[in-house]
């Protein structure tokens, strides 16, 4: 397989992530499916109703689109009183191939665009997800999200045995 | 000798400096000084955010077709590994065209993996020490081989600063060199991010044109004081390379050569090819001048009494 | 070989055989005059001819080997360690040790120094076995040694310093041929082609010092490539080319006296009174050369030094490793190479000599091979390896001896008279040139 095709696969599972998760707080969802990497892992069920229980804001997550807003001196220079967004999903700013010719055009096009550096859809939710995981003590073996496909064991060279070690 | 006319001995001496001027003028092509393409492409490799999950490795093997690995990609045992009695850790080969491995500095509660491939230099040091052109600066900013040419001299593999290309030893009749090209033939001349970029769940490896990922790079630094060492590896190093390096590590404990010059190699040697013309110039006059003074001065045969100081003259003059 | 000429055998230093005054044959003379048994015996009898078989039993199937299976199992040729032992003494030590062609065809040719013409012969030769082995190391070396004529013919990388040294080698190999050529026409008996070679001699003479400066200085320069990885105390970007082009002026000049004076012990039966008289003399002559190069290189490597300010790394070990080179290498010969001259003391010439040719070796291999990649680690060449060096030297003394046996390099052909070849009939009437005198006369016409 391809990575066009994985990245064919991937964008049209944000697609449905994104809309699952286009939510104000009243009619955000609980369960989240995110189907991004499907060929090499199977998808995430993304438990959004436990992750809201912990008591953290949702800007932890969310930055300044949604919640009380953001207190990172980065960003409240701008987004201080940034008005609520809809939607909030994380597709809706992070694009699927931040790396394709047009999205790099973009950069040399929009010379007054400020986020030069905004991190793609898989960075994003991997940071997320990682970055707070390892200090609540959250998983964060690969496999305890996202169980490995046979295609991804091939991938990875991993015979049937599976008897190495993963994670990071 | 005595038998030559002078006539005769000028004519011989013409033809002897035109058969060695023959390849002159192609010698004397020194490379100028070359900053690289301005619309080229890199990457830029945040070792902040890179997590070690060698799934670059994993894509590059795949992307390359290259043999299957001796242990899988996700055996993280291998950061283990040293080589020469522990001093050296992996690096690329004919059958790896990128690692990662794993660096402890001290300071550092969190180990930093560093990811190794060909930088792709602007003006790399394999490309000006091959005497068969057989590597090639595309204007995407890879560099790339070609194998058909190639004589197996493994110069380029001296004057690499960063110790890449990988030779084929093992092969008896089709030895060549291996090294990363970028992906140039599969994706990047098709505008396609490298198959690592690719794979990276991190966003360790920012892809874009080089100008921008400076930009990218010292926005990073000022944005995230504290974080980062204030030096982007690669932006002026041995003349630029289009992959370039963010550590939160000083440079050189994390396997980086930080006493590199920012001249490319391709400088150390322009001395000596600058005086290459010189040489074929001046030398044919100068010494067929000593001749005709030695001819002249001394009756060519019968100077016994001459013979030492001409001889100091001699070892004087180099 | 002594004994047989002991018992009457006459030599081949002519066209024709000295008893029944007929032409020698082809075959005899390849056999230097010998019948074939007396040939076989004398080559026998000969105890190093049997230290060669030795080698060459194991040497020649371990060079099919690295052949047929590829250099890594012969080699430790790494990925760090690109060249090894083949290219770190064959062409980088084989080269300055054969700039002995192009240093006596100056002082013969260009400064009129005929009394340096005894051992001009045997420079050429050393000149032209060196070079010719030094690409034959490199073809061992080579991954893909058939496509050595490829910088000349396929692809062209101009600009790099390679690049160079291929077609300068390449070219000066074909200048020594044409150079050492005069002594092999003169064996075939074509004087035509003698004549021709001696009217371009200048010709090939200059262009021999403009090649030989130019790649001796170039191999240097190859090195300017890898700023980091040779030890700054044996790498000088500014100087490096100057530092090779120089130390191979002694390296060339003492490989002649160390070369006459293995022949004058193992081969006095073939040089001539020419050759045995003078080169006491001329011994002394090239040390005297030799010193001065030797002094002028200590200067300019002290200048390498300063020029970069690399002092403190004299006091650390490669700093006495360096310095241990310098003084056994450098300063030793020079010391003795005075006392010598001074003191008309050949001998100790000769031994200095032979120091300074094992320490231009040494200062080679260490620049390709021991002090490179200083910061990493030490790479030790694989047996194997060693073995196929020491084979492919071993067939270098082989040719070497095998050409000084036959050719006059060593002796001065017994030449026939100009008026017997211009007129066709050297072969019939054969004039016996006798006395020196008139031998050299005949010598400048040609």
């Amino acid at each position: 397989m391809s990575a066009k095709q994985i990245l064919t696969t991937l964008m049209m599972a944000l697609a449905f992530v994104a809309t699952g998760s286009m939510a104000q707080a009243a009619d955000m969802p609980d369960q989240v499916s995110i189907d991004t990497m499907v060929k090499l892992f199977d998808s995430v069920e993304f438990d959004h109703a436990m992750h809201t229980d912990l008591g953290e804001d949702c800007s932890v997550c969310h930055h300044h689109t949604t919640g009380t807003g953001t207190a990172d001196k980065r960003c409240v220079r701008c987004h201080a009183d940034s008005e609520e967004y809809v939607p909030v999903g994380c597709s809706s700013c992070h694009v699927a191939d931040p790396f394709s010719a047009e999205n790099i055009q973009q950069k040399e096009l929009d010379l007054y665009q400020f986020h030069i550096d905004k991190p793609g859809l898989k960075a994003a939710y991997h940071w997320n997800c990682i970055g707070c995981h390892e200090e609540m003590d959250g998983p964060t073996d690969c496999q305890d999200c996202h169980a490995r496909t046979p295609e991804g064991d091939a991938f990875y060279h991993i015979d049937a045995t599976g008897s190495s070690t993963s994670g990071h | 000798m005595s038998g030559i006319s002078r006539r005769r001995f000028l004519a011989a001496s013409v033809a002897g400096c035109a058969a060695t001027t023959l390849a002159g003028p192609k010698k004397a092509l020194a490379a100028g000084a070359f900053t690289g393409y301005s619309d080229s492409m890199g990457v830029l490799v945040d070792l902040t955010r890179c997590i070690g999950c060698r799934s670059c490795e994993a894509a590059c093997n795949k992307e390359q077709a290259l043999p299957a690995p001796d242990r899988p990609f996700n055996d993280m045992s291998i950061f283990d590994e040293t080589f020469h009695g522990g001093t050296q850790k992996r690096r690329p080969d004919e059958n790896a065209y990128t690692v990662v491995n794993r660096y402890e500095p001290e300071g550092s509660d969190e180990p930093i993996y560093r990811k190794v491939q060909c930088n792709h230099c602007n003006e790399p040091a394999c490309l000006t020490s091959c005497f068969v052109n057989a590597y090639t600066k595309t204007q995407e900013g890879a560099v790339i081989y070609n194998n058909k040419v190639c004589v197996g001299c493994r110069n380029c593999m001296i004057a690499c600063p960063f110790n890449v290309p990988g030779y084929s030893y093992s092969s008896a009749f089709d030895p060549i060199v291996k090294k990363c090209i970028f992906c140039h033939d599969t994706r990047l001349k098709n505008g396609l991010p490298p198959a690592c970029v690719d794979i990276c769940p991190q966003e360790a490896l920012t892809f874009g044109m080089r100008k921008d990922l400076l930009k990218i790079g010292n926005q990073r630094i000022q944005t995230h004081p504290g974080r980062y060492v204030d030096h982007i590896y690669g932006e002026k190093e041995l003349g630029g390379t289009s992959w370039m390096y963010l550590s939160s590590a000083p440079f050189d404990e994390v396997g980086f050569d930080a006493n590199v010059s920012n001249e490319p190699i391709i400088n150390n040697v322009k001395d000596f090819l600058g005086t290459v013309p010189m040489v074929l110039a001046i030398w044919p006059a100068m010494f067929t001048g000593f001749h005709l003074l030695a001819k002249k001065q001394a009756g060519h045969d019968n100077h016994d009494e001459k013979v030492e100081e001409q001889h100091g003259e001699e070892g004087g003059e180099q | 070989m002594k004994s047989l000429i002991k018992s009457g055998v006459n030599v081949v230093d002519s066209h024709v055989n000295d008893k029944k005054d007929e032409d020698w044959s082809f075959i005899r003379k390849m056999m230097l005059g010998l019948h074939f048994g007396q040939y076989l015996g004398q080559a026998l009898r000969n105890p190093f001819n049997w230290i060669l078989g030795v080698i060459f039993a194991i040497g020649l199937p371990l060079i099919a080997y690295r052949f047929l299976f590829g250099l890594s199992v012969v080699t430790h040729a790494s990925n760090d360690y690109p060249w090894g032992l083949f290219l770190g003494f064959g062409l980088f030590a084989m080269v300055p040790l054969s700039a002995s062609g192009f240093m006596l065809g100056t002082t013969v040719e260009i400064f009129g120094r005929h009394d340096f013409e005894p051992v001009e012969r045997l420079a050429l030769l050393n000149g032209l076995l060196g070079y010719l082995f030094a690409v034959i190391y490199l073809l061992v070396d080579l991954g893909q040694p058939w496509r050595l004529p490829y910088p000349m013919v396929v692809s062209f990388g101009p600009a790099a310093v390679l690049f160079l040294v291929a077609w300068h080698v390449a070219t000066y190999l074909s200048v020594q041929v044409a150079e050492v050529s005069v002594a092999f026409f003169e064996w075939i008996g074509w004087l035509g082609g003698k004549r021709f070679i001696r009217r371009i001699a200048i010709g090939l003479t200059v262009s021999g010092i403009i090649l030989s400066t130019l790649h001796q200085g170039a191999l240097g320069a190859l090195f300017c490539y890898a700023p980091g990885k040779v030890h700054p105390l044996w790498f000088s970007a500014s100087f490096q080319w100057i530092h090779f082009f120089c130390s191979s002026i002694p390296a060339g000049l003492c490989m002649v006296i160390a070369v006459s004076t293995i022949i004058k012990k193992t081969m006095a039966w073939r040089c001539d009174d020419n050759f045995l008289d003078n080169l006491d003399r001329c011994t002394l002559g090239l040390a005297k050369g030799a010193s001065l190069a030797l002094i002028t290189y200590l200067v300019i490597k002290i200048i390498g030094i300063a020029h970069d300010n690399e002092w403190a790394y004299l006091a650390t070990g490669w700093g006495a490793w360096f310095l241990f080179e310098m003084a056994v290498g450098v300063v030793l010969p020079i010391i003795l190479f005075g006392y010598a001259i001074r003191h008309k003391i050949v001998g100790m010439a000769r031994v200095g000599a032979f120091i300074t040719v094992f320490g231009i070796v040494l200062n080679r291999l260490n620049t390709a091979l021991i002090t490179f990649n200083w910061q990493l680690y030490q790479e030790v060449p694989h047996i194997f390896e060693v073995i196929i060096a020491v084979t492919i030297f071993a067939i270098y003394v082989v040719v070497y001896r095998f050409i000084l046996y036959r050719l006059p390099i060593l002796y001065t052909w017994k030449a026939e008279p100009e008026a017997a070849f211009a007129a066709d009939a050297a072969k019939a009437t054969p004039v016996r040139m006798t006395t020196p005198a008139v031998e050299a006369v005949y010598r400048k016409i040609d």
